[in-house]
């Protein structure tokens, strides 16, 4: 019977832990296809277009910009405005002699550089910029995400959002949001307290084509947990609201649902997603991105509400004394003193071997914002 | 009806009767005398007893000339000018038969007396006498011997030991390459020249039965065969030989129930859907993947029936289950083409298992033990050759093993099913059977992840079979199949779920079949009512959070007639003429929302929602579907065939994934979305060779298929209420040829099947989101051009017998990520077109052996093992390739649901 119970054991394990194995497919496709990324508001400020390459699977990847092209932007008034490449890759508008205005229509042109062969002209659908509402309400609302017995509870923040269009000319909705955290180091140093930002990378777009009035309420567009350490001090995040067309709705859909894993036993087919820019040259050519054109408005939150159960990242943090004035011994090993003590005799320093320990801008930056307290 | 009957089958069942030989006097004046009024003072007078039937004896009169007062000088005369004959047994018993008699081989102790034929004990001819000539019938009044033409010979085949009828029975005459299958009643009919045959009575696990026909015209011929007691033999029959060569479709396959039981497995059991897809023109996604494809088919697009009710969902665990159980499994047959008309609402094929009766005479079952399963069958009958019942189980126990795993990744994991067969047979009398059978199935699986899912699938078939004459029979059924799924998830408390989606469809249907001559003429109606919750989403548990969210009931109503009629038009060609006639009703209440045709469907161009009441139309549908076969015998060992037909189906599996999932949701025809149409016409070719021992066919078929459901990229259809925004329509075309080989007796049997077979689909949208691949035509998920399997397998001795597949196929089509690009702060991944790439080629072999205990008859129980091997080489096949972000590298990963060699033993003992 033994021998059995070993037959047995064997192949539930391999039917159920199956068999992964690292997998590269061979294509032939152009691995290097123009990507397009770029935004006209109608804020006064600079428009970024950013052009880039995309990359073979499987090699470690950061985008490989596009430089020197020529990007222009157009309007069906018949205007031209001109770019400059701020970083290499990265090209932006003059602020002084362009604003966008809704109701306008741009389009993108651009121009490659020519390196590989012939330059190419590439050239964007124009593209309606509408106006956009502005953003009703930004809330959130603590969550209890675990009971801990006599301790206090896990605690998480879920943050929703209200807006409506008044004259319903939005219909799709897209946000985009950064955050940003204030963290402290447990010891008192010159950089204890930093401040943290991020672009948050989530894809939020709504449609509210289906309801008779052009209504969000309650979209939980960011959900806060207490695994990251966001909610320990004080948190604040700017949210950008945008108002998209319906094509520009269904890219965002369709990269929200194909960002998310795909190619297990039971996942969606995915597919490619088309641009809105096409080749003049070629116009088989597949180009990746989107040119976005919309009104925006935005609005901030502030959450300080002494979350318990908050992530400690500084739990590992010990601070060594070393009972001895001069130089610090084993040479080599980085040491950050975090104080020195002249008095008592003998002199010691508290030491820790983090840097991150010592010093808050690892993480982050030592330089308040400059709306940080805007929610007194 | 008043008459006395007793019917031959039973007349013939009657043992080892001995012909009774006093002399009867008859006392009265019986001139002018209606032979009723004969026959009552006869059984007054002469303590007889009459059996016949009225029609037979109505006018019969005895006339003037009284000189004999012998009665059996009376019968002589009277009976032989109608073709009647008779029987006088020692208990007085006179039956009257007509068209048929029987006699026994052994004539020297028969008196001899030629007018009537004693009855022959055929049924019960001993087991080793199996040469030809040993038993000996004749059929037809011997006066018609001299008439020209051929006539036709009819009968039931039942089995000896279960009293049940014997569907799939090759009846063949050798020598003039004629023959035929009986029906699922055990029915066949074939037309022969009068003279003296040699009819062979075959099927795989029944004792082969010849017998020497003597036939003078039309009658009847009731069989009864033997099954053959240890399974191990059941092998050595090879009922399909000439199967190929009669039937009238191309394209069906009827499966060997005795030799699926042979072959390798997977995990210790025997399944009928790993075999089907041994058969050229079948495939599947992968492995892991439930359903199959026809011919370039969807998964959805194949009616499986159970007992005649569909069955929604056909796997277990993944998959590597199917839905039924083998043990109870009488007749399989797959339907690729050529579909009968009685068949309707699926566009590519029909697989029709019929599950066994209960064992009429004694209690008996079948246990077994594998690595997951364990399987019990009991049955018997309740009241002995009237009412029986069956029960069957399965269960698998795999979950007390997870927590013996170390593994922390496999701990969270948990899989489990079961499965209920239950039937019961009732024999109100000769005329009227009336059966009940129930299905009950439950999964439930979690794959190393909070999120558990699970599915039931039900069904329950009440049946009455019903003769008006022995040549005409209706079946009338009462019907209802339930599926339903729930996924739940309870890791987070605040976004606890369950969704749940079910479908449950009542049918209620009709079916007549009729033998007239050389006709054989199919009919009946069908009406089916289906009712889908197309899905909810509820929460789970006090603290959830979730909101619920369900989505109204869907309604219709499908129905059909059909009239078809096999017609042997002369001995070189047979046709099926079939006509059916579908319609479909999708009913309220709910809304309908209309779009602005001028834009793609979304939520943004509705332009009216239509509200309909209860019971309110919402759409109609509706057409003929011709099917017509043509079978031109070439010469006694070639026969070519031809069909067309065209079928519609009215219920479409929504997935968005590429093989059948259980979170796919059915969905029916509606304002929106049209009812898919399928036109096939194949060609077959089929020839024998070495003695018939050698099969061998050629099928080429072309489909069609219209108004196919697929999906405008990146969509999700989970909770989806108004899905037709989210289908980009396609069509879709397929052919193939089909090439097999095979050898199905002897101590070697092989089998060679070869398809070519190609299935593209082209979006047939106007908008671009509709539009997949630049609206040209690309491959479908499940074109794989090239597939070849090989099966093999020897005998060793009637215990031991080795068997072994190969299955080689092109990689499936998969959509392959061909770059990444930073956009918007994600890295995100390019896909390519459609369909563009190839999976790496799959090929498997499998082996297995299996040994049966002590073959000796009166042993208690049957024990056998069955080693095998699944996937010997441990070959890592791909199912699947996706990819992961680690760090700042996209990396691909292939996923091979075997990636290794499988070992299983399974222990069964039949008791």
């Amino acid at each position: 019977m033994r021998y059995f119970y070993g037959i047995f054991l064997f192949s539930i394990v391999i039917l159920l832990s199956g068999c992964v194995t690292e997998f590269i497919p061979e294509t032939n496709e152009d691995q290097q296809m123009l990507v397009v990324e770029g935004l006209i508001t109608d804020q006064p400020e600079a428009y970024t277009i950013k052009l880039s390459k995309s990359l073979p699977l499987g090699e470690p990847s950061s985008a490989i910009p596009l430089g020197n092209c020529y990007v222009t932007v157009t309007d069906d008034l018949g205007n031209v405005y001109n770019t400059q490449e701020s970083v290499f890759g990265t090209y932006v508008t003059n602020p002084m002699l362009f604003r966008g205005v809704v109701g306008r229509k741009y389009s993108l042109h651009i121009t490659t550089n020519g390196q590989n062969g012939k330059r190419l002209n590439y050239e964007s659908f124009p593209v309606e910029m509408k106006p956009v509402p502005p953003i009703d309400s930004l809330y959130y609302e603590k969550r209890i995400l675990k009971q801990n017995g006599n301790y206090p509870p896990d605690e998480g923040a879920q943050v929703f959002l209200n807006t409506h269009s008044a004259d319903n000319s939005c219909r799709f909705y897209r946000w985009e949001f950064d955050e940003t955290w204030e963290i402290r180091v447990p010891f008192t140093v010159p950089n204890s307290s930093c401040w943290i930002n991020i672009n948050s990378s989530v894809i939020n777009v709504k449609s509210t084509a289906a309801i008779t009035a052009s209504k969000v309420d309650r979209f939980p567009l960011n959900f806060i947990s207490n695994e990251t350490d966001r909610l320990k001090y004080k948190y604040s995040m700017q949210v950008k609201q945008y108002s998209l067309s319906e094509d520009e709705f269904a890219y965002w859909d369709k990269l929200r649902n194909i960002s998310e894993q795909v190619g297990g036993l039971y996942d969606i087919t995915p597919s490619s997603i088309p641009s809105n820019i096409m080749c003049i040259e070629n116009p088989g050519e597949k180009i990746l991105g989107y040119f976005s054109v919309s009104a925006t408005s935005s609005k901030r939150v502030f959450i300080k509400n002494n979350f318990t159960g908050i992530i400690d990242l500084y739990s590992e943090c010990i601070a060594d004394t070393i009972w001895k004035p001069g130089p610090i011994p084993n040479l080599g090993i980085f040491v950050w003193v975090i104080i020195v003590h002249e008095m008592p005799i003998p002199a010691y320093r508290v030491t820790t071997f983090e840097k991150g320990c010592y010093d808050c801008t690892v993480r982050g930056t030592n330089q308040e914002p400059s709306y940080w307290r805007d929610d007194k | 009806m008043k008459i006395k009957i007793l019917f031959l089958f039973t007349f013939l069942c009657i043992a080892g009767i001995l012909p009774a030989q006093e002399k009867y006097q008859v006392s009265w004046d019986y001139r002018n005398q209606s032979f009723k009024e004969f026959v009552a003072n006869a059984e007054r007078l002469l303590k007889l007893k009459f059996f016949f039937r009225e029609e037979w004896v109505s006018g019969m009169n005895l006339g003037n000339t009284g000189e004999s007062n012998d009665l059996i000088d009376i019968l002589n005369r009277l009976l032989a000018e109608k073709s009647l004959f008779y029987f006088i047994d020692e208990a007085g018993n006179v039956v009257i038969t007509k068209s048929y008699s029987v006699k026994f081989e052994n004539m020297g102790e028969v008196e001899k007396t030629t007018t009537f034929i004693p009855p022959t004990d055929y049924s019960s001819s001993s087991e080793s006498r199996q040469t030809d000539g040993n038993t000996f019938i004749e059929v037809g009044n011997p006066s018609e011997r001299n008439n020209p033409g051929s006539v036709a010979i009819s009968g039931y085949i039942t089995n000896k030991d279960t009293r049940e009828p014997v569907p799939g029975v090759t009846v063949f005459v050798q020598k003039l390459s004629a023959g035929a299958i009986s029906n699922a009643y055990g029915f066949y009919t074939l037309t022969l020249p009068r003279g003296i045959h040699l009819v062979k009575f075959s099927f795989i696990g029944m004792r082969e039965k010849i017998i020497n026909l003597n036939l003078n015209g039309p009658g009847e011929m009731n069989v009864e065969m033997n099954s053959v007691l240890i399974p191990l033999k059941e092998t050595v029959v090879s009922a399909q030989r000439s199967i190929t060569l009669q039937r009238f479709e191309v394209g069906a396959e009827k499966i060997n129930i005795a030799s699926f039981k042979l072959m390798p497995t997977a995990l210790g059991e025997a399944d009928i859907i790993k075999s089907i897809l041994l058969l050229p023109g079948v495939q599947s996604v992968g492995e892991g993947s439930s359903g199959f494809n026809v011919r370039g088919g969807t998964a959805d697009q194949n009616l499986i029936l159970l007992n005649g009710a569909p069955l929604y969902n056909t796997s277990h665990l993944f998959g590597f289950f199917s839905a039924v159980n083998s043990d109870i499994i009488k007749d399989v047959t797959l339907f690729k083409g050529g579909i009968p008309g009685k068949y309707g609402g699926r566009i590519s094929s029909v697989l029709d298992i019929s599950t066994k009766d209960g064992n009429r005479k004694e209690f008996a079952g079948t246990a077994g033990i594998s690595p997951i399963t364990t399987h019990l069958m009991v049955e018997g009958p309740i009241i002995k050759d009237t009412l029986t019942y069956l029960l069957a189980g399965r269960t698998s126990y795999s979950n007390w093993i997870f927590r013996l795993i170390d593994d922390p990744a496999l701990v969270k994991s948990r899989a489990t099913f079961y499965d209920l067969n239950a039937k019961v047979t009732y024999d109100l009398d000769k005329n009227n059977r009336i059966d009940l059978s129930g299905y009950y199935s439950h999964d439930s699986f979690r794959f190393n992840s909070d999120t558990v899912y699970g599915y039931d699938n039900n069904n329950v078939v009440l049946r009455w079979r019903h003769f008006f004459t022995s040549r005409f029979l209706s079946v009338i059924s009462v019907n209802n199949s339930f599926y339903k799924y729930d996924i739940s998830s309870h890791s987070v408390g605040a976004e606890a779920f369950v969704m749940s989606h079910n479908i449950n469809s009542t049918a209620l249907k009709a079916d007549f079949n009729w033998f007239k001559g050389r006709n054989e003429i199919n009919f009946g109606t069908d009406l089916i009512r289906h009712d889908v919750m197309p899905g909810s989403y509820l929460p789970a548990g006090d603290s959830s959070l979730v909101i619920p969210d369900i989505i109204d009931d869907e309604l219709a109503w499908e129905g059909g007639f059909y009239i078809d009629d096999k017609l042997t038009v002369t001995n070189y060609l047979s046709v099926n003429v079939g006509l059916r006639f579908s319609y479909y009703f999708n009913t309220g209440p709910g809304n309908v929302l209309v779009y602005n045709p001028e834009f793609s469907k979304s939520r943004s161009t509705v332009i009216d929602t239509l509200n309909y009441s209860n019971g309110g139309v919402t759409a109609r549908y509706g057409g003929f579907e011709p099917r017509i076969s043509l079978n031109f015998k070439l010469s006694d060992k070639s026969s070519l065939k031809i069909n067309y037909n065209r079928t519609r189906q009215y219920l479409h599996l929504l997935s968005n994934s590429t093989s059948i999932s259980p979170s796919d949701t059915w969905k029916l025809s509606d304002y929106h979305i049209k009812p898919q149409v399928g036109d096939q016409i194949a060609l077959g070719f089929y020839r024998m060779f070495r003695r018939n021992s050698i099969e061998t066919s050629a099928e080429v078929y072309y489909k069609a298929i219209g108004n196919m459901v697929d999906f405008k990229g990146g969509t999700r259809i989970a909770m989806d209420k108004n899905v037709e925004k989210d289908i980009a329509n396609v069509k879709g075309k397929a052919y193939g040829i089909e090439l097999v080989m095979k050898k199905t007796e002897g101590k070697i049997r092989y089998g060679i099947g070869y398809t070519y077979s190609r299935t593209f689909v082209r979006s047939t949208g106007t908008f671009s989101d509709e539009i997949i691949n630049s609206g040209k035509w690309f491959p479908a998920n499940f074109d794989k051009p090239n597939d070849l399997v090989l099966t093999f397998s020897y005998l060793f001795s009637r215990r031991i017998s080795f068997s072994s597949d190969y299955t080689y196929s092109t990689g499936r089509p998969i959509t392959y990520p061909v770059a990444v690009y930073d956009f918007s702060n994600k890295l995100l991944v390019h896909y390519s077109d459609r369909n563009k790439y190839r999976l790496p080629d799959y090929s498997r072999l499998d082996i297995s052996l299996k040994v049966s205990g002590n073959l000796k008859s009166r042993r208690i129980a049957h024990p056998s093992w069955t080693f095998s091997v699944y996937n010997l080489l441990g070959r890592e096949n791909a199912y699947s390739v996706y990819f992961k972000q680690e760090g700042q590298a996209l990396k691909g990963y292939k996923l091979s649901v075997f990636g290794q060699a499988i070992p299983s033993v399974t222990f069964s003992f039949d008791f």
